[in-house]
């Protein structure tokens, strides 16, 4: 099995079906709302104009006749529609949550550090194909979303976002309950449990995990070692045009300081964030100090500073989800940058973000006898 | 809703704890009749009353909110209703400015002892609320 | 009659020695333009002390990367300047820093101002893939006309308040066929005719051509006419609302690089604006659904009624929405509605109060009918 993997799942629940993915995981929805397993879902859901998706927490079945679990693009990044309901303490619904792999790791991420109560959620993963930039989806909304549906059956990722199409973490199960697409014979799906509370939920369903499930995890497999290859070569690609004081200049020249990369990440929930707050705030004397020094100061300052700022806060928990990217105004290739230097930081602690509830995030803890190579380095 | 169902509105009202909250307290001490439409809120002030209330209060569902406050030079704290007044007239020219309706709002100068007119406006307003409807706000999920 | 200089020089050249003299003379420290801060060509705002630096100035391009009002807040907000700084800023955004002054967020002092009567600007992302370069010789063949260049924000579209109020130098663009060859600048206050010492030219007296900028003012009267109809005829309703916003992803950006939102924490990022679980679940049994996380509709109805009063109309939230919501044209029509209830012209005279904070004894009888 894959390193990115915890634990290997060896036993599921194969289900016949007669629907395409979306309408299976919905009946699977509406199933676990009939037999009270569940008292609400939180599923994407077409807004009205038609023109975008939503997260919403619905109750009414009847809403479940516009839900798109594997909508085409990701408008709000999952953790944070979790972290929204629940960042105040636990509700007292039974809430079944269906988002993509990147989004239940990061709502992990976010619960080793107090910002969810996990309590009464079953997360949902499923194999995820990707989603859509959302200014190509936007251009006709109509039309994307056939184009989406097709590439996801002729597994075509060329329309995906930049950091999707390089994601080897597409089936990571690391919810309660995953649904596995890939390997599976046509006219059928894979459920697998990865937690106790999955194992309950299949249980009240009546849904026993006895089937071997080893087609998908081969063809998961398979998908990873090919996914992983494409990974390491776009981020050497990248190093080589962005890195280096010059490069990353050049590659940050256009940002205008909007912060919406930071605002729409999952991982950056602090209320104030250090780069708005007081600290970067300098006085004119200060300002033309530093103008003098180099004779010419871009105004506002430090734009480097919060973009290397904020790898240096968020990348050990950086799950490559690319809703900076989408949120850039100028286009930057935030979450691919981003994602190569997470991959590294991550890589030097061993650590995969939201792979585990239980591994505490690297900064958070140490070894006594650790990193070694670290101290007076040539 | 069943097609004859009668519609009773649901009215937030924010009373001035000063004069209208007790001409308010007047009107029932008095035994004025008038629509039980209406759920009040006291707060010391009417320009204690931020306009995000009134937009919390309407996107919630209320189908109609009832600012009302001293008359004008009779604050109790001197100033307070004028800039209420101004508030007011911003939130309610934004609202109609936006496509929504703005007479599911209103401003009323209600002194300590205007029983009476506590009860004469709480009438009309909840007339008018019944006239425009019940608020849509209500069933909307993508709020 | 306004004191001017003409001088005999093509603008771009004129305005750039004349920047680099203010800075030779020590009249000023420090010269607050745009700038290319490349080779591919990226601009920004920048602060330049040294006059060979603003070679690659260009004061008057037509982009704005960020409301330099908000930047000029920034640059005194922990106090005025002590040394004498000049801003090339355009009319929307010094309206914007003047608004900023009236919440005290920032000081005119020391702080000359040099603005233009303005073409307009582009959209942001015309900046990503080289196309304003491309577009330059039109946009200033028709600000030469005194025509609106296709493709400038919608903002700048339908834009009237074009020439600016409280600069100390305004430079004459609008319909100036010879710019090319000579540029007048008026002197509207001693400082500016401070600054005009340093630079040779012919002092004259002299207004700006009423005629041909009334008529430019009727052209973006008509364009913003039809954006406001536009706009009005989307948004009937609470559905109509939602319609338009439904696509809001909730990033804040319209709030982040707006002039007048300043606080330090927005109200809609503050424990207020925080849902509890049991928020959710009773909206959830009042409706059978709720989008998550809620709000979408009180934040943007929210800001309206907070900044409605000051917007200056300048667009940088159309630019910044990742989701391309036409953002501007609603806080324009909105804002000059409530702006028109109190007569109120946003950045025009720093010493007028804003309408919210002060109040007349005897006035909107219509309350009580």
């Amino acid at each position: 099995m894959s390193k990115v993997e915890g634990t290997p799942i060896t036993k599921g629940a194969i289900i016949s079906t007669k629907l395409n993915t979306n309408e299976s995981i919905i009946e699977f929805l509406k199933k676990a709302m009939d037999k009270k397993v569940f008292d609400a879902v939180l599923v994407p859901v077409r807004v009205p104009a038609g023109d975008s998706f939503a997260y919403v927490l619905i109750e009414d079945k009847s809403l479940l006749k516009d839900a798109a679990p594997l909508s085409p693009i990701m408008s709000v990044q999952g953790a944070k529609a979790i972290s929204g309901m629940t960042k105040l303490g636990k509700g007292n619904m039974k809430i079944g949550a269906v988002m993509r792999p990147c989004e239940i790791r990061a709502t992990v991420e976010l619960t080793k550090i107090n910002q969810t109560n996990l309590e009464n959620i079953t997360l949902i993963s499923m194999d995820c194909p990707g989603v859509m930039p959302i200014s190509d989806f936007l251009k006709d909304p109509e039309k994307s979303m056939k184009i989406y549906e097709d590439a996801v059956k002729r597994s075509d990722d060329k329309i995906m976002r930049p950091v999707c199409q390089i994601c080897d973490k597409s089936s990571m199960v690391s919810g309660d309950l995953h649904i596995g697409t890939l390997g599976a014979k046509k006219g059928t799906f894979f459920i697998v449990s990865n937690s106790q509370k999955g194992n309950e939920v299949m249980n009240k369903l009546g849904i026993e995990l006895k089937d071997n499930v080893d087609d998908w995890r081969n063809k998961v497999q398979d998908v990873f070692e090919e996914k992983h290859k494409k990974r390491e070569k776009s981020h050497k690609d990248l190093k080589a045009k962005t890195t280096g004081l010059d490069n990353l200049i050049n590659t940050f020249s256009k940002c205008i300081n909007c912060h919406n990369c930071m605002k729409v990440c999952p991982i950056c929930y602090c209320r104030l964030c250090y780069f708005d707050s007081d600290k970067v705030k300098h006085t004119s004397e200060d300002y033309l100090d530093q103008a003098e020094r180099k004779g010419s100061i871009r105004f506002l300052p430090d734009t480097l500073l919060f973009h290397m700022g904020r790898m240096m806060h968020m990348s050990l928990s950086c799950v490559s989800c690319g809703s900076c990217e989408d949120a850039c105004p100028m286009s930057i290739p935030v979450a691919q940058i981003f994602s190569m230097v997470a991959d590294e930081t991550q890589d030097l602690f061993d650590y995969v973000s939201g792979r585990s509830l239980d591994e505490p995030i690297p900064l958070v803890g140490y070894k006594e006898d650790e990193l070694h190579e670290m101290e007076d380095a040539k | 809703m069943k097609k004859d169902e009668e519609f009773n509105p649901k009215i937030l009202a924010f009373l001035c704890n000063w004069c209208s909250y007790a001409g308010a307290d007047i009107a029932g001490t008095s035994r004025l009749q008038y629509p039980p439409a209406i759920l009040p809120i006291r707060v010391m002030c009417s320009s204690r009353v931020d306009p995000l209330f009134i937009l919390r209060a309407y996107l919630g569902g209320a189908d109609g909110v009832l600012v009302a406050g001293c008359h004008p030079g009779d604050c109790h704290y001197q100033e307070g209703n004028y800039y209420t007044r101004r508030r007011f007239m911003m939130l309610k020219k934004v609202v109609e400015e936006v496509g929504l309706e703005p007479n599911r709002f209103r401003l009323s100068w209600v002194s300590a002892s205007e029983g009476q007119k506590y009860a004469k406006v709480a009438t009309e307003f909840t007339g008018k609320i019944k006239e425009v409807g019940k608020n849509p706000a209500i069933n909307e999920i993508f709020l | 009659m306004t004191k001017a200089l003409k001088i005999n020089k093509n603008i771009e050249q004129g305005i750039l020695e004349f920047l680099k003299l203010l800075l030779k003379n020590g009249k000023v420290k420090g010269v607050f333009t745009l700038k290319k801060i490349n080779d591919e060509g990226s601009i920004a705002y920048s602060l330049i002390t040294e006059p060979e630096e603003l070679n690659n100035a260009v004061p008057f391009y037509p982009l704005m990367p960020v409301n330099a009002g908000k930047l000029l807040s920034r640059f005194t907000l922990k106090g005025s300047t002590k040394e004498p700084v000049v801003a090339v800023v355009k009319p929307c955004e010094l309206r914007g820093f003047v608004e900023l002054i009236k919440r005290e967020q920032g000081s005119l002092e020391n702080l000359f101002i040099i603005s233009s009567t303005c073409g307009g600007v582009y959209p942001t992302n015309m900046a990503v893939d080289g196309t304003i370069e491309k577009n330059l010789s039109k946009y200033w063949d028709a600000v030469k006309k005194a025509e609106i260049p296709a493709e400038i924000r919608p903002a700048c579209k339908g834009c009237v308040e074009f020439i600016p109020y409280t600069a100390d130098i305004t430079v004459d663009l609008i319909g100036k066929k010879d710019i090319d060859k000579q540029f007048t600048m008026l002197l509207n206050t001693k400082k500016g005719e401070e600054l005009a010492e340093v630079i040779k030219g012919e002092f004259l007296e002299k207004d700006l051509d009423k005629e041909t900028l009334d008529k430019f003012r009727d052209k973006r009267k008509a364009e913003e006419k039809k954006l406001f109809e536009k706009i009005d005829s989307e948004m009937k309703g609470i559905s109509g609302l939602v319609d338009i916003f439904g696509k809001c992803i909730g990033c804040h950006g319209c709030m982040r690089v707006c002039p007048i939102c300043y606080c330090k924490l927005c109200e809609f990022e503050s424990p207020d604006s925080e849902y509890s679980p049991s928020s959710y679940e009773s909206e959830v049994k009042k409706r059978g659904g709720v989008r998550v996380p809620q709000g979408v509709l009180y934040y943007q109805l929210g800001r309206l009624t907070h900044v409605g009063i000051s917007c200056v109309g300048c667009g940088a939230c159309d630019d910044v929405c990742p989701v391309d919501i036409p953002l501007a044209t609603i806080f324009k029509k909105v804002g000059e509605s409530v702006q028109k209830m109190f007569n109120y012209i946003p950045g025009k005279d720093v010493d007028e109060p804003l309408p919210l904070v002060t109040f007349e004894k005897e006035e909107f009888s219509e309350v009580e009918k």
